[in-house]
């Protein structure tokens, strides 16, 4: 108790001469008992005339100009120029014109994005990958292969757009991809391209078909497809090159 | 600290071209109050050489009413003188404490002192100044 006493009696004799300086709490609380004595109150306004007695104390004039409101070290004016050239601005305006680039490349490649895109461009991958040891060898007309398809494989309406049906094919074949939707390839002669059919996308409450007009073009891994759709069914011709090689079969069927 | 202002501004010359210094080379201290304490120390190291207080017993008055007021009619640099001729590190504790730009626990660190030993120099000093106003203006005073 005494102990005790005696430490408050030791805070009341540094308390604070600002009220804002009260930031401890056992010296509050010290404050706060004793606020009332004549004592401490004598002692307060004690301090106040002390200190501010010692703030008028003169500083000489050579000292008191390093305390003047003047800025010391004048610093060195701002321009565009050499914030662009600040390292870390340069490398966060790269890494936005980066981050804009792929968001824009990205953009631009979905902006002709049609039902089936996403199957269209699984299938060049196949394409590209397919041997014609992999099809049945068929030697036909592209055109009269929609009968095979339906009589032996049942599927209805796999038929091969009037551009296409002239050329001669190499072999066909019917399988299925990962999502069991059946799929028809024909290998033609002509510039080694290849034909796809396979069920057009359909909306996911209604079940009814997404269908698009005309002919969409596709790129996957230097692989070019042009898709159309027909009674629910996606044709695509695809080769191995750029769009302009597929233009002219196309524009021919535009033509007729 | 010093009571001479000359003194006092190279002191402070001196601290603040140190720092400089220091600062130019990166070896600026972490600790947080080094530049009051070297100020401190120098002013320390500029008194060691003068006449020092004589080790007198000064006759001391419980802080009056009337003490403010009796403040007030000083000069400041007469304060100044009185701050300076107390021994230290008395004198320390009552420069730090009168600046009334650090708060106790702040005050303590600086000075490398207890808090009982604050205390005792603090309500020393205020006693030995009531006295010293009390003999400078006896009319006003308790005796």
């Amino acid at each position: 108790m005494l102990r005790l006493l005696r430490r408050q009696r030791a805070l009341l004799n540094c308390a604070p001469i600002s009220q804002d300086r009260l930031a401890d709490r056992s010296m509050r609380a010290a404050v706060s008992r004793a606020d009332d004595s004549d004592e401490f109150v004598n002692q307060q306004s004690f301090d106040r005339a002390v200190a501010a007695l010692v703030r008028l104390i003169p500083i000489p004039p050579e000292t008191a100009e390093w305390f003047s409101e003047k800025d010391l070290v004048v610093g060195s004016k701002w321009t565009w120029k050499k914030m662009a050239r600040n390292p870390a601005v340069l490398a966060i305006s790269i890494a936005v014109m980066v981050i804009a680039g792929v968001s824009v490349f990205q953009v631009l490649s979905r902006l002709n994005d049609f039902p089936g895109a996403a199957t269209a461009r699984k299938l060049l991958t196949v394409a590209a990958s397919t041997r014609p040891v992999m099809l049945d060898p068929v030697s036909t007309e592209a055109g009269t292969l929609s009968d095979l398809f339906f009589m032996k494989h049942g599927l209805e309406h796999y038929d091969v757009p009037t551009e296409f049906a002239d050329f001669r094919t190499i072999g066909c074949r019917v399988f299925e991809d990962e999502e069991s939707r059946r799929i028809a390839q024909i290998w033609l002669a002509e510039k080694r391209m290849q034909l796809f059919l396979f069920p057009a996308e359909r909306n996911a409450k209604t079940g009814a078909v997404l269908p698009f007009p005309g002919w969409r073009y596709i790129h996957q891994e230097g692989w070019v497809g042009a898709v159309s759709e027909h009674s629910g069914v996606c044709f695509m011709a695809a080769l191995r090159g750029p769009e302009k090689d597929l233009e002219p079969y196309l524009s021919k069927a535009t033509g007729k | 600290m010093l009571g001479d202002s000359s003194k006092a501004q190279e002191v402070f010359h001196t601290t603040l071209r140190e720092a400089a210094n220091r600062a130019a080379q990166g070896e600026l201290p972490k600790e947080r109050f080094w530049l009051f304490r070297d100020a401190l120390w120098r002013c320390l190291e500029a008194d060691k050489a003068d006449l020092q207080p004589e080790a007198l017993k000064l006759d001391e008055h419980d802080v009056a009413p009337q003490g403010a007021s009796q403040i007030e009619q000083l000069e400041p640099t007469q304060l100044a003188v009185w701050i300076s001729g107390a021994p230290d590190p008395q004198r320390t504790a009552l420069a730090l404490f009168y600046l009334d730009e650090f708060d106790y626990n702040e005050i303590l660190d600086l000075a490398e002192l207890k808090l009982s030993e604050l205390s005792r120099f603090l309500a020393q000093g205020r006693r030995q100044l009531q006295a010293w106003l009390d003999a400078k203006h006896p009319e006003q005073g308790t005796v």
